[in-house]
């Protein structure tokens, strides 16, 4: 099978990356661009490790196909920082110790992320609903709506 | 001939005219349609399925929520999270987008369309039993023709359509209902997120002027081979006012006509009897909602 380009901005910069057209968008982000927050974890989209932000929704990346981001705007959590500041969702994460493993935490904050874009100022129910494809192993749920309304309220 | 090799590689091809997909499709006996990819690409991780090369529609404009004189045109690349927020469906077809709220997950609903909903042909696929209730038809185009299909003849079995593989399920027509009319949509799971129904059920009911039930639809999903209607507990229901000795003996009807099976998420049994508690919710919520607008006005 032929390999295709694709080029598509991640985190703010244009990439162009040639793959074999049965990848998936996780695999090109994780393999070729080094950005292993991007988790495999069921491929099934049951999980949610994978969830990055494409054109300003998060999806799950192990379910689209790289061709099929061609073109789009890719943001994973390599892109939350800014200039060496955390993005006050991750500060929040940190302060309210919303994380214990962490294998699931950037699905989580691209999925948090993905929410307050839509809706800077969430319900906690609004929170629950946009965590509600993210499985966390370590069952710290309550510990991430509260530091997701607390990078809310600050 | 099953190769690891044609297992696990495929092409990919975006069309940027209908005619040159369509003709893509026609030729490539292997080939596969892919909208949002979130049943596709875990079936194919499966072994589900074989594609040799998968086209992408998504170039040709089939992402689209309009109204007509008589009836609202939903192209299949339309996402469930578009259809959630469509004031014209939650203002006259709200079944639907409260069907697609209770899909998966964000992600999930980000991605996953209308036409894949239906054309997977899942017992289960959340938009079936609300489209149903709402006398939805599905336009089918292939090379050179096409051809318009009421959904309710639409599936012939799990995962089984009446849909050719040279055929693209290209949008869904829903016609405007009577005034006084109330649908509802009830999905009953295992959890609120990320479930597939134990069952599903929705109901829509058009009152006439002596609030008589002029029209009525009751579609359920996860109970049968297909998503199917209790056609004899609408008949039951057609020309009675809503008196709850009358929704009762509609739930119980509804129960006979289904054919559910057991399995992981619930038993054959526990699902037929939920059918008859979903109806009598759903007919009895849809009548609160009429009762109200009358006396509203």
């Amino acid at each position: 099978m032929n390999k295709i380009d694709l080029t598509f901005t991640v985190n703010g910069g244009v990439r162009t990356v040639a793959t074999k057209p049965h990848r998936t968008l996780l695999n090109v982000l994780r393999e070729d661009l080094d950005l292993i927050s991007v988790k495999e974890g069921c491929s099934q989209g049951d999980c949610g490790a994978c969830v990055v932000i494409m054109d300003g929704f998060a999806v799950n990346s192990c379910l689209v196909l790289a061709p099929q981001a061609q073109g789009s705007e890719i943001i994973t959590l390599e892109g939350l920082a800014q200039n060496g500041e955390l993005h006050p969702l991750q500060k929040m994460f940190i302060e309210k110790w919303a994380f214990q493993c962490g294998y699931c935490t950037p699905g989580i904050l691209m999925s948090c992320y993905a929410l307050l874009l839509h809706n800077p100022v969430p319900t906690p129910d609004e929170v629950k609903d946009a965590i509600s494809g993210n499985l966390c192993r370590c069952t710290g749920y309550q510990a991430i709506i509260d530091a997701v309304m607390a990078a809310v309220a600050s | 001939m099953d190769s690891a090799h044609t297992r696990l590689h495929f092409d990919y091809n975006a069309p940027q005219s209908l005619e040159a997909g369509l003709l893509a499709l026609r030729k490539s006996p292997g080939a596969a349609i892919i909208a949002g990819g979130t049943d596709l690409l875990p079936s194919w991780r499966g072994g589900l399925i074989h594609p040799t090369l998968v086209i992408d529609f998504k170039h040709l404009g089939l992402s689209y929520i309009k109204a007509e004189v008589n009836r609202v045109r939903i192209g299949a690349y339309t996402t469930h999270s578009q259809m959630m927020v469509s004031e014209l469906l939650t203002g006259y077809f709200p079944a639907l987008p409260e069907a697609c709220r209770q899909i998966a997950a964000p992600p999930i609903r980000n991605r996953g369309t209308l036409g894949g909903n239906l054309v997977n042909a899942s017992p289960a696929a959340d938009t079936a039993p609300p489209l149903m209730a709402y006398d939805a038809e599905l336009v089918l185009v292939k090379d050179g023709s096409q051809r318009v299909v009421p959904l309710d003849k639409f599936f012939i079995g799990p995962g089984e359509t009446l849909k050719q593989p040279d055929e693209l399920l290209a949008e869904v027509y829903i016609p405007f209902c009577e005034p006084n009319t109330a649908s509802k949509f009830i999905k009953m799971g295992n959890r609120r997120a990320m479930a597939i129904a134990v069952a599903s059920v929705a109901v829509r009911i058009s009152l006439g002027k002596a609030e008589e039930v002029l029209e009525a639809r009751i579609a359920l999903g996860s109970v049968a081979p297909t998503p199917i209607r209790a056609r004899e507990a609408e008949s039951l229901l057609v020309g009675e006012k809503l008196s709850e000795d009358v929704i009762s003996a509609a739930a119980y009807m509804a129960q006979g006509e289904v054919a559910p099976i057991s399995d992981i998420r619930a038993s054959k049994e526990y699902r037929s009897r939920m059918v008859e508690v979903l109806v009598k919710r759903s007919l009895l919520a849809a009548r609160t909602e009429l009762k109200e607008r009358m006396t509203g006005e």
